[in-house]
C-alpha cells in the first residue's frame, strides 16, 4: 500500500477543515455533519490500515502500526465534540485544525516536525477555549490567555531544548551518540515542555482554571484527545535519551501528580473543577506508565497500556463533562438527590464514576491494572504503592459524587437541563465504559503482533 | 454452558428481571426477586447433591489476553459457601417481604449473590479479583440507599475502608504474577499455576500485601473500624448478608489463595496470625460487653467469632481448617438470625437499645425463644452449631503442626474468648427479654412474631439444630476439599 494510502486520516481531516471554512459561503451550513464526517471515516480508515504494511516518507513522517492506535486513541477522544458542540463553522476548523495537529503528531518523524504538530493541535485549542460555549464569555477568555501563555512557555521550551540538542549532536532525530550535558540538558527541556501539555505538577497550575472555565464539551476534548497527544509527545521526546535519569524521574513526577490531584479534587464543589483535578490524577498515572515503559527499555506492552488506558480514559472523561451538559448541573449540591430525577442519566454517570476510579467490572479497572501491572514489572514499588494510594483518595470523591446522587435527598429547584443528544451520548459513553472492561481479554486477534 | 456458569449468572439475570419486572410494579419485582432466589438456591443445591462435594466440577474456557483464563470450579468448600449464600439470600428476601423497597433492592441482593457465588467459584485470580470487587458495589448500595440514619456515612466508609485493602490485594497479585512470570516466561493468573512456581525476593512483601487485604475483610484487629458501623447502618436483610457472607470472603481468600500459595510463610507468620486471631476473639468479645445497643453488640460478636475462625484457619492442621470452614458457615447462620430478629424488633419499636425494652418475654415469647435459642448457638452451647465450629477450631490450634502454635496461650485466649462471649450475650438477653421494664421500655409496641417470620426462624434454628447433632455430613462436605488445597 502506498505510504499516501496511509495518510488517508490526516488528508481527510484537512479536507474537513477546508470544507468547513467554505461552509460559510452557504445558506444553511451543517457543520456537525462535516465534523462527523471528517472523524467517521479516519476511524474506519483506521480499523482497515491497521492491516496493512508501515510506510515511510523520511524524514518527516513515519507511518506505523503504533501510531494508528495512537491516531485511534486520539479520534476516540474527540468524537463527543464533533457530535455535540455547536453548527459553528469556524469552531468546526479549529476543531479538525487542532485533531489534524494530533494526528499529525503521531507520524511525526523528527523533531521540527514535531512542533509543526504541536502547534497546529495547540493553536485552534486556545481560540476554542475562548469561543465555544455559551454564557460568561469573560472567563473562558481570561481562561485562553492562560492557556496561550502556558502553550506558549511549552513551546518556547520546546524550541530552546531542540537547539541545545541539535547543538550537540547535529541531529533532528534519534541519534546513536552518547548524549553530553548539553544535549542532555535539550532533552531535559523538550520533556518539560511535553509534561506542561500534560500537565505534570508542579506545571500544572494553568490546567484546573482552564478546564473550569471552558465548556464541557471542550474540557472533555482537552482532557482527552489533548492529553493523549500529549503523552504521546512525551514519549516521543524521552525516546530520545537513552540514559536512564527520566526513567528514574518520571515515575515520581507521576506519583506526585496523582497524589496532588485526587488531593486537590477532594475540595472541590464545582464538578467542572473536581474532573478537571481527578482529569491531574488520571495524568499522573499516564506518566507513571511513560516512566514504566522507558524504564523496560520502551517496552511494547507497556506503550500498549497507555494507548488502552487513553483510549478507556477517552469515553470516561468525555462521557463526566459531557453529563454536565446534558444535566446542568455544576456543583455537588445540585447533584443532590439527582437520581430522583433522571434515573438513567444518573446510572449512566454512576457507571462512568465507578470506572474512572477503577472500580471493576469495567475498562477503567483494566486500564488502571494494565498501568500499575506495567510498573510492577519495572520495579516501581514506590511510585505504585503511591499511585494505588491516589488511587483510593480519587475514590473518595467519585463516590462523593454517586452519594450525592443516590443517597441525598434533592435540594433547591432543578437546573435548566442540556440537550438531550447530550445524554444519549453520556450514555454511549457509560455502554463503552463497560465494554471495554472485557474488549483487552477478546480484542486478542486485533491487538496481537502490533505491540511487539 | 457449564453449570458453574449458570450458577453465578443466573442471579445476576434475576438482577436484571428484578429491575424490568420493577417497571410493572413493586410487587412483581419482589415476586421476581423470590422465584430467582430459589431457583438460585435449588440450582446450588442440585450441583452440591450430584457431586456429593466429593468430585469437583469445573469449567475452563480458552486462555485470554494476559494470562487470564476463565477457570472456574467447585469443591466442598466452594459449594458449601455458596450453599450459604443462596440459602441467607433467600432467607433475606422472605425477610423484607413486607418492605415496600423498590426494585433496585431485590436486584441489589441478586447481584450481589451473584459476585459472591463468583468468588467462590473462581480459580483464575483475575476472575476473582473481579467477582470480590463486584461484591461492593451492590453492598455500597443496599447500604446507603435502604440503611438507618447514619446510612450515607457508613456506606462510604465501608467501601472506602475495603477498596483499601483490596487495592494493596490487587497490588500483591500482580507483583505474583509478575513475578512468576520472571521465573517461568508465562503469563498465568491461574491458581493452580501459580502454586508451583517459586516467588523470589518479593514473597514476604506479596504475602503481606494479601494478608492486608483479605484482614481488612475478615475483619482483623486493628483493620476493624468499618465493621460496626456498616453492620449497623444496613438494613436488617443488609447486615445479614454482610455478616453471614461477605466476611467470610477474607478467610476464604485466606484459606484458598493467601496460604497455600506461600505455605512456608503459612508457617512461620502462624504465631503472629494467631496471636491476632487471639486478639480478635477476645478483644470483639469486651467491646461487645461494652455495646448498649444490640445490632451493634452483635456487630462486635462478629469480629470475636471470625477471630475463632481465623485461629482454626492458620493452625494448619486439616481439622482446624475444616473448622474454621464450618465456623463461617454457622455464623452465617447464627449471626443472621440474631440480625434478623434485632431486624424485626426495629421493625416494630425503632428502637433497639439494651434499654429500650424489658420484660419483652411476656409481651412475645416467640421472639425471646427464638433470641435465646440463637444466642445459645451463637456462645457454643453443646448441641447447637456454635460449639461444634469452636471445638474443631481450638482443637485444631492444639494439635497444629507448626511449632509455637500449640502452645496453650491460643487456646486460653480461645476459652477466655467463649467465657466472655457468654459475658456480653446472656445480659443483652436478660435486659431485653427478662430484665423488669424501664421508665422509657417500648416493649409494649411489640407484637410477637407473625407465621412468615416465624417460619424463617424456624428454618434457621433447624439448621443451628442439625449441624449441632449431626455435624459429620456437613465436614464430610468440606473437609476432602480442605485437605485437597493443603495437600
Amino acid at each position: 500500500m502506498s505510504a499516501l494510502s496511509l495518510l488517508a486520516p490526516q488528508c481527510v481531516l484537512a479536507a474537513g477543515v477546508l470544507c468547513a471554512l467554505g461552509l460559510g459561503l452557504f445558506r444553511r451550513p451543517s457543520a456537525v455533519a462535516v465534523r462527523v464526517v471528517a472523524l467517521a471515516v479516519p476511524l474506519a480508515a483506521l480499523l482497515v490500515l491497521r492491516y496493512a504494511a508501515p510506510a515511510e516518507l523520511p524524514p518527516l513522517l513515519v507511518v506505523d502500526v503504533k501510531s494508528l492506535f495512537w491516531q485511534l486513541a486520539i479520534i476516540l477522544g474527540a468524537l463527543p465534540l464533533a457530535y455535540m458542540a455547536s453548527g459553528d463553522d469556524v469552531e468546526t476548523a479549529l476543531f479538525l485544525g487542532s485533531v489534524l495537529g494530533m494526528s499529525l503528531l503521531t507520524v511525526a518523524g523528527n523533531l521540527p516536525m514535531l512542533f509543526v504538530a504541536l502547534e497546529f493541535m495547540s493553536l485552534p485549542a486556545y481560540l476554542l477555549v475562548a469561543r465555544a460555549g455559551e454564557g460568561d464569555g469573560a472567563k473562558r477568555l481570561e481562561a485562553a490567555v492562560k492557556y496561550f501563555f502556558a502553550g506558549a512557555l511549552s513551546g518556547a521550551l520546546f524550541l530552546l531544548g531542540m537547539a541545545l540538542y541539535y547543538a550537540q549532536t547535529r541531529s533532528l532525530g534519534p541519534t546513536t551518540l552518547p548524549l553530553g550535558p548539553q544535549g542532555q540538558a535539550g532533552v531535559a527541556l523538550m520533556a518539560a515542555a511535553a509534561l506542561f501539555k500534560i500537565g505534570a505538577v508542579p506545571l500544572h497550575w494553568w490546567l484546573p482554571d482552564v478546564y473550569e472555565a471552558a465548556s464541557p464539551e471542550v474540557s472533555g476534548f482537552l482532557s482527552t484527545a489533548m492529553k493523549s497527544a500529549a503523552v504521546l509527545f512525551l514519549m516521543r521526546i524521552t525516546a530520545l535519551a537513552p540514559d536512564p535519569v527520566f526513567a528514574a524521574v518520571l515515575p515520581g513526577i507521576g506519583a506526585l501528580t496523582a497524589l496532588v490531584g485526587a488531593f486537590l479534587a477532594l475540595r472541590q464543589e464545582r464538578l467542572q473543577r473536581l474532573l478537571a483535578y481527578s482529569s491531574l490524577a488520571h495524568a499522573g498515572l499516564l506518566i507513571l506508565g511513560v516512566g514504566a515503559w522507558l524504564a523496560l527499555g520502551r517496552d511494547a506492552a507497556a506503550a500498549a497500556s497507555l494507548v488502552f488506558y487513553l483510549a478507556v480514559y477517552a469515553l470516561l472523561s468525555n462521557g463526566a463533562f459531557l453529563f454536565i451538559r446534558a444535566s446542568g448541573v455544576t456543583t455537588l449540591r445540585e447533584l443532590r438527590g439527582y437520581a430522583a430525577r433522571r434515573p438513567a442519566l444518573a446510572a449512566a454517570f454512576a457507571v462512568l464514576l465507578f470506572s474512572l476510579a477503577g472500580v471493576p467490572p469495567n475498562g477503567g479497572f483494566v486500564a488502571k491494572l494494565l498501568i500499575f501491572w506495567q510498573a510492577v514489572r519495572a520495579s516501581l514499588a514506590v511510585p505504585v504503592v503511591l499511585a494505588a494510594a491516589s488511587a483510593l483518595v480519587s475514590l473518595a470523591y467519585y463516590l462523593g459524587m454517586i452519594r450525592a446522587m443516590y443517597f441525598e435527598d434533592a435540594s433547591g429547584a432543578a437546573p435548566a437541563e442540556g440537550p438531550s443528544r447530550a445524554g444519549l451520548a453520556v450514555l454511549i459513553c457509560a455502554l463503552g465504559a463497560l465494554i471495554l472492561g472485557a474488549a483487552p481479554l477478546l480484542l486478542n486477534g486485533f491487538t496481537a503482533g502490533v505491540w511487539k | 454452558m457449564s453449570p458453574l456458569t449458570v450458577l453465578w449468572v443466573l442471579p445476576l439475570v434475576g438482577a436484571a428481571a428484578c429491575l424490568v419486572a420493577g417497571r410493572f410494579g413493586r410487587e412483581a419485582a419482589k415476586i421476581c426477586a423470590l422465584v430467582f432466589g430459589a431457583a438460585f438456591f435449588g440450582a446450588a443445591l442440585t450441583i452440591t447433591i450430584l457431586t456429593g462435594g466429593a468430585g469437583s466440577v469445573s469449567a475452563a474456557g480458552a486462555p485470554l489476553a494476559f494470562g487470564v483464563s476463565y477457570l472456574l470450579s467447585a469443591d466442598g468448600l466452594s459449594l458449601s459457601l455458596i450453599l450459604l449464600t443462596a440459602f441467607l439470600n433467600l432467607i433475606c428476601v422472605a425477610a423484607s417481604w413486607k418492605q415496600d423497597a423498590s426494585a433496585g433492592y431485590w436486584a441489589a441482593f441478586l447481584a450481589l449473590a451473584s459476585a459472591l457465588t463468583g468468588v467462590f467459584l473462581a480459580r483464575d485470580l483475575f476472575l476473582f479479583y473481579i467477582f470480590w470487587e463486584a461484591t461492593l458495589i451492590p453492598m455500597f448500595f443496599i447500604i446507603g440507599l435502604w440503611g438507618s440514619d447514619n446510612r450515607r456515612h457508613a456506606a462510604v466508609k465501608f467501601f472506602l475502608f475495603t477498596f483499601a485493602g483490596s487495592v494493596l490485594m490487587l497490588l500483591a497479585l500482580i507483583a505474583l504474577v509478575v513475578a512468576k512470570h520472571s521465573q517461568t516466561g508465562v503469563w498465568t493468573w491461574d491458581l493452580a499455576a501459580l502454586k508451583e512456581a517459586p516467588v523470589g525476593a518479593a514473597g514476604p512483601w506479596i504475602f503481606l500485601g494479601l494478608l492486608l487485604g483479605f484482614g481488612v475483610k475478615i475483619p482483623v484487629v486493628p483493620l476493624h473500624t468499618w465493621l460496626p458501623d456498616a453492620h449497623t447502618e444496613a438494613p436488617a436483610a443488609g447486615s445479614v448478608m454482610l455478616a453471614g457472607v461477605m466476611l467470610k470472603m477474607g478467610l476464604y481468600g485466606l484459606i484458598r489463595v493467601a496460604l497455600p500459595l506461600f505455605p512456608a510463610y503459612a508457617a512461620s507468620w502462624a504465631p503472629w496470625l494467631a496471636g491476632l486471631a487471639a486478639l480478635n476473639a477476645v478483644y470483639g468479645a469486651l467491646c461487645a460487653m461494652a455495646q448498649t445497643d444490640l445490632k451493634r453488640l452483635i456487630a462486635y460478636s462478629s469480629i470475636a467469632h471470625l477471630g475463632f475462625c481465623l485461629l482454626g484457619v492458620v493452625s494448619g492442621a486439616p481439622q482446624g481448617v475444616a473448622g474454621g470452614a464450618l465456623q463461617m458457615i454457622n455464623h452465617g447462620i447464627t449471626t443472621g438470625a440474631l440480625f434478623l430478629l434485632v431486624g424485626f424488633l426495629y421493625e416494630r419499636a425503632h428502637k433497639r437499645g439494651l434499654s429500650d425494652f424489658g420484660a419483652l418475654a411476656g409481651r412475645a415469647p416467640r421472639m425471646a425463644f427464638f433470641f435465646g435459642f440463637s444466642i445459645l448457638a451463637s456462645i457454643g452451647l453443646p448441641g447447637l452449631n456454635g460449639f461444634v465450629g469452636e471445638f474443631m477450631c481450638l482443637s485444631g490450634i492444639a494439635h497444629s503442626p507448626i511449632p509455637l502454635l500449640n502452645l496453650p496461650v491460643f487456646a486460653v485466649a480461645g476459652a477466655v474468648g467463649v467465657t466472655l462471649a457468654a459475658a456480653y450475650a446472656l445480659p443483652a438477653y436478660q435486659a431485653v427479654f427478662w430484665a423488669p421494664e424501664g421508665p422509657d421500655s417500648v416493649s409494649s409496641h411489640v407484637p410477637d412474631l407473625d407465621l412468615r417470620e416465624k417460619s424463617i426462624l424456624w428454618t434457621l434454628c433447624a439448621l443451628m439444630l442439625w449441624i449441632g447433632l449431626s455435624p459429620a455430613s456437613w465436614i464430610a462436605l468440606i473437609e476432602p476439599s480442605v485437605r485437597g488445597i493443603y495437600r
